[in-house]
């Protein structure tokens, strides 16, 4: 059996780089020896999935490769540039944070924090910003290689975002604070108190939401910063990890730890409120146990409002938030799913794959990696 | 007899004993979830026609119905809709309709979980016709659940068979078969719906924002109903503790998440080796901006972990130091820790921050640096760095952002946080002096 199902995708997935095959392989054989049959069979799927995705495509080099990034530690975002897919900026718990090349999968330019970064983002293609457990939000200028330090928070930068409409950066702390910067003077032009720590900032055009410790999300509006648009409470009953806006500005969708998923509306009137629901994914049942996992990112298509998640448990989703349906699944990564980005052109999503947490951590904690998938519109595309 | 037609007449599938409204829908459901050739996605007909379709085509034998029950994947049988299934098979289920609740756990609800919560809107839409709900198998949902709830949440109805299981369920969907019957019934089916309802007025959802943030405890007061529900006992002692931990879901299914309700990141920082780096390089943040809030720094550095012991002097200054410069090796933090075990005894005799720094470079670690000197770093450091490329030729640098800003100059705008959350729109202009929080005209 094993052979007689593995030649195709021997044959199919040759075409690839050999970085995949040994990865994918190894996955394999290692379900194998535990003997996990069906695992091992739905691994075949989503390699069967991978050969149609090539064969819609008409060109067998197109897919998925991984990125020849290597770092020991936990990588905690990956950001594309908004001009084009070339650029990857990746951030890791080892300090440091990457201008990755990926057409000619190299390391460009990287730099340091002199502690774990959390997250990075771009504000143009020569200008990047950074930060994380030092407590400090860097600008690094990827023309003249020079960083500057912007500022501080008292307690960990969590989330870097740049807000394109207003031209400036949001930096949001575990001391419960987001702070605003101006993008071309780099100074801090206001510190907004938060109910709890930030953990996750979606942005939506001039507005954005905030989701904090204990399930606060708030809306800010960034044109008038003196109140809180609107306070809510996460519809789902565990933490929060991710919030990301859909593109054409009506909802924000909410991931929490525990495997589930929330679609929500921004306007506040009862008809289109009574739109929202949520739904649970990322979930695992082995043997009787239903082992349920965090969605730890989500990333939108800009162009068709559907959006990806990553969990803990692996795997990458592709949903339609106004359908309600899932349009594909990629098959399993060796670990945990930290970071998704779409391009700007929703034709590359980029995923870093980095182990998090789990119960008891395998004795080789494995490599962080980061893939870039291109996706086709059968995959992305609202039905 | 007519009522007994009238519940024939709903198609189930024989692979998994799940019913359908409409044969269509489950002949849909038959070539997505069983009649699917893993390889190519080919939708088949049957099984003998997936069978012989991964043969000829993938030269591979299938010997299962995939998705099957274990006792119904035979292959060999053609089965199409509701056609083809053993007469006496088509008994058996009739019988298990007509509500013997003796079979608890039919191998039908212990082997998938998936039919469950769809069944669940069928029996809500036929509940009405007999005491208990018809059309599910027993065991699958005990008697006596509560109806659905109205306008909430939009019921689904019967979702195409591409749609993943979990799509548009809301919590409480999923029981586990063991947690006893009377619980569901004082637990409303979406209590998460109900609250959403509220957050619309601005008054309920604020006066609740105020009591979650006093008590420290975890979602108690926004979900009463989770709490005397069944999800779990434990929950209620767990919410007396200091660090809140995440709410046990049912006993079927685990969490993959540190106990603790904390994120991830934070759980991982709190590692030692971060903790090592992270305790000592909080002292010169608060020495440059002095008003740092205490109680966000005291409970970063509250360590699950004892934090290894170390002589507090000269760590402080290499985590000083290290701010202000950039570190080069990736593998920093290993080699950091080896290091700086061996600066150990050298830097006590020479606490002074300068000496210091000047046995660091002449060691070739890290160049001579002021510890002032955050800003003229930077050019200096391509180095080490691997041979970089600029993006934009050198030609047109940008200068705009050479103004150097002492971390202390814009941390010290940080207000005491004391003052924060509760009175936040008349306490935040503290936020920032002069030209409170409209943003400058720039902005706009």
């Amino acid at each position: 059996m094993f052979y007689t199902i593995h030649s195709p995708t021997t044959i199919e997935l040759s075409v690839r780089s050999a970085s995949i095959h040994v990865v994918q392989f190894t996955s394999v054989f290692s379900k194998l020896l535990s003997c996990d049959f069906s695992r091992v069979a739905g691994d075949f799927i989503s390699f069967g999935h991978l050969k149609s995705t090539n064969m819609t495509l008409g060109e067998s080099s197109r897919g998925e490769f991984r990125l020849n990034y290597s770092t020991e530690e936990t990588i905690s975002a990956v950001k594309f540039g908004r001009a084009s897919p070339q650029f990857l900026l990746i951030s890791s718990w080892d300090g440091s944070v990457t201008l990755f090349d990926t057409h000619a999968n190299n390391v460009r330019i990287k730099y340091e924090h002199s502690m774990p970064v959390l997250d990075a983002c771009f504000q143009d293609a020569v200008h990047a910003f950074s930060g994380g457990l030092d407590n400090t939000l860097k600008m690094f200028d990827l023309n003249t290689n020079t960083e500057t330090i912007l500022g501080t928070h008292s307690n960990a930068v969590k989330v870097v975002e740049y807000v394109q409409e207003v031209n400036c950066i949001l930096s949001g702390g575990w001391d419960a604070q987001v702070k605003m910067w101006d993008a071309r003077t780099g100074r801090c032009v206001g510190t907004f108190n938060q109910p709890d720590r930030v953990y996750t900032i979606g942005l939506c055009g001039e507005r954005f939401v905030v989701g904090t410790a204990d399930r606060k999300v708030l809306v800010w509006d960034t044109r008038n910063m003196g109140y809180v648009l609107q306070r809510r409470e996460s519809s789902l009953k565990y933490q929060t990890r991710c919030i990301r806006c859909f593109p054409n500005k009506q909802g924000y969708v909410l991931s929490s730890i525990e495997g589930r998923v929330a679609v929500e509306y921004l306007d506040s009137r009862p008809e289109i409120q009574k739109k929202k629901y949520a739904f649970k994914c990322h979930r695992i049942k082995e043997s009787g146990l239903e082992k349920i996992y965090p969605v730890n990112t989500i990333s939108f298509h800009q162009g068709y409002n559907t959006f990806a998640t990553g969990g803990s448990d692996g795997y990458v989703n592709i949903w339609d938030g106004f359908n309600k349906k899932r349009l594909c699944q990629f098959h399993k990564y060796n670990t945990s799913i930290t970071s998704l980005c779409f391009s700007q052109d929703g034709g590359v999503l980029a995923i870093a794959c980095s182990h998090m947490y789990d119960e008891k951590p395998p004795e080789a904690i494995p490599e962080s990696s980061v893939y870039i998938r291109y996706v086709t519109d059968q995959e992305t595309k609202p039905k | 007899m007519g009522r007994k037609k009238k519940k024939q007449s709903k198609p189930w599938c024989w692979y998994c004993n799940r019913e359908f409204d409409d044969e269509k829908i489950l002949i849909q459901h038959q070539k997505a979830k069983h009649f699917k050739c893993h390889i190519c996605h080919k939708k088949l007909f049957t099984g003998p026609g997936l069978s012989i379709h991964c043969m000829q085509v993938h030269k591979e034998a299938i010997d299962k119905v995939p998705n099957s029950l274990s006792s119904r994947s035979n292959i060999e049988i053609e089965i199409y809709g509701m056609e083809g299934i053993p007469p006496e098979d088509l008994k058996e289920h009739e019988k298990q309709k007509q509500g013997k609740h003796g079979r608890a756990a039919s191998p039908a609800s212990s082997g998938d979980d998936e039919p469950a919560p769809k069944k669940k809107s069928d029996g809500a839409s036929t509940s009405h016709m007999a005491g208990q709900p018809p059309g599910m198998p027993p065991g699958a949902m005990p008697p006596g659940y509560p109806p659905m709830g109205g306008g909430m949440m939009p019921p689904m109805g019967h979702m195409p068979p591409f749609m993943p299981p979990g799509m548009g369920m809301m919590p409480g969907g999923n029981m586990p078969p063991n947690v006893p019957a009377p619980h569901l019934q004082n637990k409303p089916l979406f209590p998460s719906a109900a609250a959403i309802a509220s957050t619309a007025s601005a008054t309920t959802s604020n006066s609740s924002a105020a009591t979650a943030n006093s008590s420290i405890g975890p979602v108690k007061p926004t979900f009463p109903a989770y709490s005397s529900g069944g999800s779990s006992g434990s929950s209620s002692s767990l919410s007396d503790q200091k660090v809140p931990l995440i709410n046990s879901v049912g006993g079927s299914s685990k969490i993959i998440h540190p106990p603790e309700d904390i994120s991830l990141e934070e759980w991982k920082s709190k590692q030692p080796k971060y903790q090592l780096l992270k305790a000592p390089a909080a002292k010169p943040v608060e020495e440059a901006a002095p008003v740092t809030s205490s109680p966000a720094s005291s409970q970063t550095t509250t360590p699950t972990q004892p934090t290894p012991e170390i002589t507090k002097q000269p760590v402080v200054n290499i985590t000083h130091l290290n701010n202000n410069t950039r570190v080069v090796d990736s593998r920093f933090y290993q080699f950091f820790q080896q290091q700086q075990e061996r600066r150990m005894p050298q830097m006590q005799r020479m606490p002074n921050l300068a000496q210091h720094v000047a046995a660091v470079s002449a060691a070739g670690l890290l160049p001579p640096v002021s510890a002032g000197m955050i800003m003229s770093m930077s050019g200096q450091h391509g180095f080490m760095r691997p041979p970089t490329i600029p993006l934009i030729p050198a030609s047109m640098p940008l200068i705009r952002h050479q103004m150097p800003i002492h971390p202390g100059l814009i941390g010290g705008v940080v207000p005491p946080p004391g003052a924060m959350y509760g009175a936040s729109v008349p306490g935040a202009p503290m936020a920032f002096p002069g030209p409170p929080l409209m943003l400058p005209p720039r902005f706009r």
